[in-house]
């Protein structure tokens, strides 16, 4: 039988303030999106402050920025490249970080402080860009999608989180899979990556918001203009808030450049907004698990 | 006898085939690598069957590869200096002032002198005297200088319905202006029965030239002869936030806002803000640009709202001394400049061949508006216009504008360009206005020169000394401080303190050097 606990005055008070506290905080994080929102509906006729522009009602929203942004090459162009960055980058990051983590997990494996510290110092030091520029030059990656999501391919932080849950799986798990024969391939094949599910998704989600929102490398990287991602269109389109006034029309036709705008930076959170609530309880149970360990 | 004619027949194939070798690779056309500021960034890049591609081909032996620089101007340096330092910059690129001159030092730029001969057509509407100077750094012209976007196109613009029903005149000194102001927050211009209306509408936007209390300020300013960030002259350089006249100048604007004939918003108000409050009838005097005022997407949303009422354009009021002009105005060129990895590959004849075709009659249309027949046409008079072409493919379409992505680098603000970017149009209640109009009002109106200007290099914690600044002009004109003559002698004091003596002293010695000061 289920023993109901009695709350006493304070509790109840500093349950309410608790509640306050965070319908508060979540308008804090809500109104922005809203606003985006609202303004990404807003007619090309509206007249009215940002204020009215909020409580515009539903029924006197214009779609216009959408259809526009949605029937323009340039805006699917960068979506698709983006979305490549994603899935590439992510299945590339994950394919380089998960043996590096796996690797200095394994307290007997030989020269492991020297790799570790091989691994620390880039987090430490930065080369700085020019290095980086050569780098990726001379790998013959300029104008390539994998030049955006091959120089952050392996994290250090992320490693060392990946790292310390790989330790936290019992090492008998790892050595009667030895014993039985298995090469460390096969463990961390066979026994380490199925019991990893929530750190991998965790990292492959780090990873993969980096890369969809990552502009600089893109910027410097990709020359063809075919091959630019989300970022680069929505910071040009961002930055040109003067073109109404050079042309009589932007470059996605009749919709207002605000609602452009506003449309196009929820556009390109949608993929994110979306992915999280999947992932959501592995993300929990990835940091978690990743954070407690030494 | 067999045995020569089998020699000489070799010898004719091998002379043949070495030949055809020969023409194949005289024939094998010279890739250009372009970096070029693109007209409508977000608009995306020219198609691959784009037409120039071909032409240049056919008939000049190019291969045009392009890549738009960045839209900020702060990713172009990035960009372009990161492939300097990798010796990897294109052929031929757009630069910033700054970055240019840091790459002449490192000799990462070429000198063209020898380039400028070779065009003939650019010679004719694109270069002159004051742009090979813009490009020329110890006599050598170190890029070209090409015109950039379209000078003294804004301007004070007065509700004329307002005065008419109020039975004012066009104020003509700052008196006037502040007369009318005051009638029109306190007097109900717009006859609605609330007191909803503002004399003067403005709000905050700093440019490099134009510091202090912004832009939207300047026609007053520059009544007190302080308009601009620095005075140009030789014999009273400086910051003008540390003239006599700004003092002055600041206590008109400080008026204005005690006695609430400013819109009150102005301090915090964003380009669109203030653009939605114009077009909901907020105030009634203001400067703005002569298409965000009156090219018709522009102002329909007012046409709207008002059928009736009516901006024209209003000359610069004369201050105190009978100073008066809109504003600043900076030569303002695009630099495009040439690596000297492309002239050692031999690329010169073929840049200047495609940057002379590029400025021709052939060049300058469809690199500015497109193919005729399906991105424009020609009226009766002429002029280039969208009437009588496919919709989905006029130039100003989602689609047309990615052919038109270099017009930049050929427009030069021709009657032909002007006519074609700002058409008239008909208003609700049967008036003929365009941006055209307003245009050629406000460039009729006196302005300040200050060629050079924005040349000057930014003080070591620029950011700081302009946040400095700015703030605390803002608190003056809003009342904030007190503006007496002792708190403004202590912010200047203050000024100087952080580096204001020092930036204005390595200025003069830059500007007198490049012969700017006047």
């Amino acid at each position: 039988m289920k023993s109901a606990i009695r709350l006493t005055r304070t509790d109840r008070v500093f349950h309410l303030f608790i509640d306050a506290s965070l319908i508060l905080f979540l308008a804090i994080l809500f109104i922005p999106i809203w606003s985006t929102i609202a303004l990404s509906f807003r007619p090309n006729d509206f007249i009215g402050s940002a204020l009215d522009g909020m409580l515009l009602a539903p029924w006197k929203w214009s779609t216009a920025a959408y259809k526009a942004l949605l029937g323009h090459k340039a805006f699917i162009t960068s979506t698709f490249n983006s979305f490549r960055i994603f899935f590439e980058g992510i299945a590339a990051a994950l394919f380089f970080t998960v043996p590096l983590a796996y690797a200095l997990s394994i307290k007997t494996l030989p020269g492991r402080k020297l790799l570790y510290v091989l691994v620390i110092i880039p987090y430490l030091f930065n080369v700085g860009l020019i290095p980086n520029y050569l780098l990726v030059s001379n790998l013959g990656l300029m104008n390539k999608l994998a030049a955006v999501f091959l120089p952050g391919a392996v994290s250090v932080y992320n490693t060392l989180i990946m790292k310390s849950f790989f330790e936290g799986i019992p090492e008998e798990l790892k050595e009667s899979a030895r014993i039985d024969g298995a090469s460390e391939l096969t463990v961390l094949w066979k026994i380490i990556l199925p019991l990893s599910k929530p750190i991998l998704l965790t990292i492959g989600l780090y990873y993969g918001v980096h890369f969809w929102n990552d502009f600089f490398n893109a910027m410097l990287y990709i020359n063809d203009s075919n091959l630019q991602p989300l970022p680069i269109l929505l910071r040009n389109i961002l930055l040109s808030s003067g073109m109404n006034e050079y042309v009589e029309e932007n470059a996605f036709g009749e919709a207002p450049i605000a609602a452009i705008k506003a449309a196009s930076v929820f556009l390109a959170a949608i993929p994110m907004l979306v992915a999280y609530p999947f992932i959501q309880k592995y993300f929990v149970k990835g940091t978690m698990l990743g954070s407690v360990k030494g | 006898m067999k045995r020569t004619i089998k020699i000489a027949m070799t010898l004719i194939l091998a002379v043949a085939c070495v030949g055809s070798v020969f023409s194949q690779a005289a024939k094998k056309p010279v890739t250009i690598d372009l970096w070029y500021g693109a007209a409508i960034t977000e608009a995306g890049p020219p198609p691959d069957d784009w037409i120039v591609y071909k032409i240049l081909r056919d008939k000049l032996g190019i291969e045009l590869k392009l890549t738009a620089e960045p839209s900020n101007e702060n990713d172009q340096d990035v960009k372009i200096l990161s492939s300097a330092a990798a010796n990897q910059l294109p052929d031929l690129f757009m630069v910033r002032r700054d970055p240019w001159q840091v790459l002449i030092k490192q000799g990462l730029v070429a000198p063209v002198d020898d380039m400028y001969p070779l065009m003939p057509n650019r010679l004719e509407n694109y270069f002159n005297a004051d742009s090979i100077a813009f490009s020329t750094i110890k006599g050598k012209s170190y890029g070209f200088a090409f015109p950039g976007s379209l000078q003294k196109n804004e301007g004070l613009v007065i509700r004329k319905d307002w005065l008419t029903k109020l039975g004012l005149k066009m104020p003509t000194t700052l008196d006037e202006l502040y007369d009318v102001c005051y009638a029109f927050t306190f007097k109900d211009p717009d006859g609605n029965g609330k007191d909803d209306t503002y004399g003067y509408g403005a709000f905050v936007e700093y440019f490099d030239q134009e510091q202090y209390l912004g832009r939207r300020f300047e026609p007053i300013m520059a009544a007190f002869g302080v308009a601009g960030t620095w005075n140009m002259t030789a014999a009273n350089f400086g910051l003008n936030v540390k003239k006599p006249e700004f003092f002055e100048a600041l206590k008109f604007v400080n008026k204005m806002v005690e006695n609430k004939v400013v819109d009150p918003d102005w301090p915090s108000l964003k380009k669109d803000d203030f653009r939605a409050a114009w077009k909901q009838g907020k105030f009634g005097i203001m400067r703005e640009q002569n298409a965000a005022l009156a090219a018709q997407a522009n102002y329909a949303p007012f046409d709207k709202n008002f059928p009736n009422g009516e901006w024209v354009a209003l000359p610069p009021p004369k201050g105190p001394k009978g100073l008066a002009a809109t504003g600043v105005m900076d030569a303002n060129y695009r630099i495009y400049a040439v690596s000297p990895k492309a002239i050692k590959a031999g690329k010169k004849e073929a840049i200047a061949k495609f940057l002379d075709w590029s400025a021709s009659d052939e060049g300058y249309k469809l690199l500015g508006w497109g193919v005729e027949g399906v991105n424009y046409s020609l009226d009766a008079n002429g002029d280039i216009t969208e009437k009588n072409v496919p919709a989905d493919t006029k130039f100003s379409s989602p689609k047309g504008q990615t052919v038109t992505q270099l017009r930049n680098m050929v427009f030069y603000n021709s009657t032909l360009e002007l006519n074609a970017r700002y058409p008239y149009f008909t208003t609700a209640n049967g008036r003929k206005i365009g941006p055209l109009g307003y245009l050629k009002s406000f460039q009729s109106y006196p302005w300040i020169n200050v060629t050079g200007m924005g040349t000057i290099a930014p003080s070591p914690n620029n950011a700081d000394l302009k946040r400095y600044i700015n703030q605390g002009v803002q608190e003056f004109a809003l009342g904030k401080k007190l503006l007496t003559k002792e708190n403004y002698d202590a912010f200047i004091a203050q000024m100087d303190k952080l580096g204001a003596a020092a930036w204005e002293k390595a200025a003069y010695a830059q500007m007198d050097e490049n012969g700017y000061l006047k």
